[in-house]
Formats: C-alpha cells, structure tokens, sequence
C-alpha cells in the first residue's frame, strides 16, 4: 500500500483538506513564525532570518465528513453503494479545505526602542469548499426518489484563491504585562474563484391539478461564479513559459490588489500566566484584472410539450415545438458570461489563549530583553476560529509546551475540531547555535493510516534566530 | 535535566514514525474505477388535450378520423443520452371523455424518418360524465435503447373508432420518461 501514499495525499490535497488553524505555531514564542499568527507575541529574540524559500512550509487538507475508508473500504466492495451512503450522510454544512503557505522571505529586527519589527513575504492558497449536498443528491440519485422534494442550489458554495502576501508588522511591548502588535498587508492576486451566494430551487412536482404527471419548476434560480486569473490562462493559447511569466508577474502585483491587518496581543494576568488573542486578515483582494463571471438565473417552469395537433402546413414542414421550447427556456433561464469587478474579503481568522507556566526557570537578568520565558513548562487552552461563506468553524486546543534546554523545544496539542475530536499534534524545535529548525505535524494517529484519516496537517521551517548576549 | 535525556530520543522516534510509518491501510483505490453515478431522471415528455374540433379540417371542416403530429426531441441527441442512457421507462395516459374509442400509435424515428420503435394500444371510450383512464407503461432496455438512441422524433397517431354516438368530447394526454443514466 505505500505506492498509494503519494496518491492518497494528492487526492487528500486536492479534494479534502481544514486549514488556517495553525495551533502548534501559536504562542511558540521562541520561533519568528508565531509573529505570523499573533503578531503581538512576547517574542523573546532579538532579530531573526528566515532561509528562503525554506523557513516556512505549512500544507494543510482536511474533509469534515469523510476520509478515504469511507469511500473504499477493501471489504466493500461496492463502491457505488459507499458513495451514495456517503452523499446521504454529509450536510451542506460539511467542507473540504485545502490550505498551503510557503514563505519566501522572512526577516525581522528589534529596534533600539525594544520594538520588534518583522517584515517578508508569503505565498499562501485556500481552496475551500461546502458539500453541495442538493446538487450532489440530484446527480447521483436523479429525482425520481425526490418527487416534490426541492433541490437547493444555495447548498453550491466554494471559494479557492492563490495570493503572494507581503507584509510588515511592528511588536511593542506596552508595559511589563501588555505586549501588542500588528502588521499591515499587501496582497497580490494570482487566482481567485468564488462562487457563494448562490439560490435557486429545483423541483419536480406531481400536484393532480397540472396537466402532466409532472410539472419542473426553476424557481429564483441565481448561480454566480466570479472569476480572476482564470479565463486569460484558459482562454489565451498562451505558452507553458508565457503563462508562469504571467503568474510570476502577477505576484509582483501585476494582477489583482488589496490590503489587510492582523492585530493581536498578549497580557500578563500574573508572571506564570497570560492571555493571548489576535485577529488575522482583516483585508480584501479587489478583482479588477482578468475577471470574468459565469451567471445562471432566472425561473421556468414546464409541463412538457404541447403538440397542437395541426394539419400538415403547406410546405410540409412540421412546427419546430423543441425550438420554440429551447427559446422560451433560453429567455427565462438566462446564461450569462460578463466581465464585472468584484471585492473578495479575506477569510477572517481570530486565535484566543490562556497559557499557564510552570517549573520555574532561572537565566541571567538582562534588562535589553522584552521578554523572557519564564517556565520549562507551558500549558494551554487555544481557541481557533475562521469565517467561512455560511460558518464559522472553530477549533479548540489543549496543549503542553514543554522547553527542555536552551535549544530543543517541543509542544503537543490535542485539538477537537470539525475533523477529528482525537487530533494529537507534535511540534519539536530545534536549535543549533542560531541556527533553528522546527517540524510539526497534526493528527498524529491519522498518519497510521491516512485512510482513515479526515485532516492531515504538516509544516516545517528553518532560519536563524539572533539574541543578543 | 535527566528528563530531557528521557522524553528527548522518544520524541524524536515518534516523528521519525510518523514520517516513515504513514500509510494507507484497509482501503482499494482500484475501486475509483469503478465508481458510476446513476440517476434516475423522470422528465415530463409531450401533453395535449384535444377536443371534437380538432378532427376538422382547419379550413375545410371536414371531419378526419386521424390525427397525427411530430415532436422533434432534440436532447436524444445529447452526448449523455448516447454514451450513459441505461433504460427508458415511458409512461403514457389516457383520459377519454369521449363516448368513442380511439388506436394509438406512438413511434420513435430517426433523422431519416425510420421507424426505430413503436407502440400501439387502444384507448378506452368514456363518458363526458366519467372520463376513462387508459395507462400504458412500455420499458426499454439493454440492447435495445439503441433504438432510442438512434431517435429524434416522437409521433402520436389518434384514429377515432367510430359508432352512434355524437362525437363529443374530450381527450388528455400525459407522458413522461424514466431515463436511467450510468455516468
């Protein structure tokens, strides 16, 4: 079975995938990357590069309704059978996301006022989508089963986007218990699509009144797909070397611009325990350059066609009833491709934490420093939280953050999520000299076997973290 | 810091087992192979209701006893009939007030105007008082939905059966299509 693992995680990642929560990075104030979730962090260094390109990889995929076992379970062997039990069983409020960010350059510096400024460069996808529960039932099943029952087309909403992120944040500690930061950001859109909003009723009805068996009714139907990034690369016969000279440019804002903030901060209630919170892209990516916007919309109903029984006319040629049907549905049910801007809100992302240290540590006082970990010993409760079209789908943490010398640092986590309810994390850092690498990985058990796994999560990075004597 | 020493080397081996024992257990991807969706579609076909008057001539008025028209059904043509269409179940219903009986033919024909498949049935008189319902259910299937998919055209045929009674009346007609899929 090994060969399918390559396999399984490309299905997993292009199908699957929760993202965003990254609950082993958070509050890991040892390492520059948990500036990127919470850039008021208690950072306790003094300047930090990251290795291009390497110094943060994070790919995360995640199915809140099914796993692989579900679908093709070898002692089943009808696979028909599995996947419509598995449609029946997913709700419009199951999702598959896929989220991946590769940081291509990360720096930072403290200032001579104690501030921290941190500044880089991110590539970031999120492909996210909902269950279309109605839409998928029809497909699969037809409505023969579903006579009067409707069909919902709002169950069809997904949203995917790639983006080049530049940002730049400050981190200022206020006094001896409050630290805040924030960072502003430029985003640089690749592709975006996005389809959310979406109405419309399906039905087939048997009411003895109509003059057919049945009657079909398009009801309100209103189905938009915004599109940016798309219909140049799918329509333009451009070159393999033409269309990456295309994204390259793109991500040096020669696409699709907008900007965003996080906020966040850290407050010491007492030395040994602190609470942390931060709110992660506020921002918009306004699409203006190579847009274009599938519409459907509009209502219809039929019985059928009626013949009229008419004498042969004339010229022997009969009434063109199926024409005249295809035109009366084109003028009610309209098809549209039209080319309008459109604003994209980023998905908004808010991180909460208690934290509470124990066994205490002793190191050399030094008053340059902004912070200094205090405890070999950390634990916490973290609350995940990201806005998605229709929810708000969260994530709690509970975690211990265990320091064992100055240079190897591991955390595990044990996360209850709309995956998993059995997620364990590990994250281990590691430093040699200024020299630090860090690895971790979600849902440990599930690598047993990624089968049965509903989210896999991995990230790791490397960079040099300087503090000062 | 004898702790270290214990927890260091075990955490290191569980992400060492992590990242070399990840497999997929219990599972046979071969089977995407063999993942078919099947709906069922029931589409509503051709519907009239035809009275006394239109077996007269429109300009003559001269009473004809058979009456026939042709519907071009042009999605038989659509590459997911041809490729995926399984099985038909046409549903087809009488409702006869008119106190004459009526034969029916229904027949499928291709572009060129062949016959690719009929029906025939007799349609009960009735009373304008007390319509009659008069079903037919015909099921193609297997081999033979070729004979549907070579189609384009479906044809209904009335001819009155006469006897002493008026002709007066009224005559519904109500049809649908059970079309079976294997995408």
């Amino acid at each position: 079975m090994r060969p399918y693992l390559f396999c399984a995680l490309i299905f997993f990642g292009m199908l699957f995938c929760q993202g965003q929560n990254k609950q082993l990075l958070y509050n890991v104030n040892g390492l520059p990357q948990s500036l990127m979730s919470n850039p008021g962090s208690s950072v306790n260094f003094d300047a930090h590069l990251g290795i291009p390109l390497f110094s943060k990889f994070h790919i995360t995929a995640g199915s809140s309704g099914l796993n692989l076992f579900d679908l093709f379970d070898d002692s089943k062997p009808d696979v028909n059978k599995k996947v419509s039990t598995a449609i029946r069983r997913l709700t419009r409020n199951d999702y598959f996301t896929l989220h991946q960010q590769l940081e291509i350059l990360s720096f930072g510096w403290r200032l001579k006022n104690g501030q921290y400024l941190s500044a880089g460069v991110y590539q970031e996808m999120d492909m996210f989508a909902y269950f279309p529960k109605d839409p998928a039932v029809l497909v699969n099943e037809g409505n023969n089963d579903y006579i009067n029952v409707p069909f919902d087309f709002s169950d069809v909403s997904f949203t995917g986007e790639i983006l080049t992120v530049y940002h730049l944040g400050i981190n200022k500690k206020i006094n001896r218990k409050l630290t805040l930061g924030a960072r502003g950001k430029l985003y640089s859109g690749i592709f975006n699509v996005s389809s959310t909003k979406n109405t419309g009723l399906f039905t087939t009805r048997n009411d003895p009144s109509n003059p057919n068996f049945f009657r079909h009714y398009a009801e309100n139907i209103d189905v938009r797909v915004n599109t940016s990034g798309y219909a140049s690369l799918n329509n333009s016969g451009m070159t393999v070397q033409q269309s990456t000279a295309d994204l390259l440019k793109r991500s040096f804002f020669g696409g699709n611009i907008g900007a965003g903030l996080d906020i966040g901060g850290t407050y010491s209630l007492r030395e040994n325990f602190r609470i942390t919170a931060s709110v992660l892209d506020i921002g918009f990516v306004y699409q203006q350059h190579d847009v274009e916007n599938y519409l459907y919309y509009g209502s219809y109903a039929t019985d059928g066609i009626e013949p009229l029984f008419p004498d042969v006319p004339a010229n022997n040629k009969t009434i063109p009833y199926w024409d005249l049907f295809e035109d009366e549905v084109d003028r009610n049910l309209k098809d549209e491709t039209v080319h309008e801007n459109y604003t994209i809100w980023r998905p908004l992302k808010f991180n909460a934490a208690l934290e509470f240290g124990f066994e205490e540590m002793y190191e050399d006082c030094n008053y340059r420093r902004t912070y200094k970990r205090r405890n070999y010993n950390l634990v916490g409760l973290h609350l995940f939280g990201v806005k998605r079209p229709r929810t708000l789908n969260v994530a709690m943490t509970a975690y211990y953050d265990r320091k064992f010398k100055n240079n190897l640092r591991a955390k595990i986590s044990y996360t209850a999520d709309d995956f998993s309810y059995y997620n364990v994390g590990l994250l281990v850092s590691k430093r040699i000299k200024k020299f630090n690498f860090y690895i971790a990985a979600d849902n440990l058990a599930g690598y047993l076997n990624l089968a049965r796994s509903q989210s896999a999560s991995i990230q790791f990075g490397m960079q040099l973290i300087f503090k000062k004597p | 810091m004898s702790f270290v020493k214990l927890l260091k080397k075990p955490l290191v081996i569980l992400l060492l087992c992590v990242a070399m024992g990840s497999c997929v257990k219990g599972v046979d991807l071969s089977q995407t192979e063999e993942i078919a969706l099947t709906p069922d579609l029931q589409v509503s076909l051709l519907l009239f209701d035809v009275t006394n008057a239109d077996f007269k001539d429109k300009d003559t008025g001269v009473f004809t006893a058979t009456i026939k028209d042709t519907v071009r059904l042009e999605f038989l043509d659509d590459s997911y009939i041809q490729d995926d269409l399984t099985s038909v179940e046409f549903s087809f219903k009488y409702t006869n007030s008119f106190p004459q009986s009526f034969r029916n033919k229904i027949y499928f024909l291709s572009e060129n105007d062949n016959v690719q498949h009929s029906l025939q049935f007799d349609i009960a008189k009735g009373d304008k008082n007390n319509p009659v319902v008069t079903d037919w259910v015909e099921v193609i299937e297997n081999d033979r939905i070729d004979v549907i998919k070579r189609s384009i055209k479906m044809v209904v045929e009335l001819e009155v059966v006469p006897n002493q009674e008026a002709f007066e009346g009224e005559l519904k007609f109500e049809s649908k299509g059970l079309f079976s899929f294997e995408f």
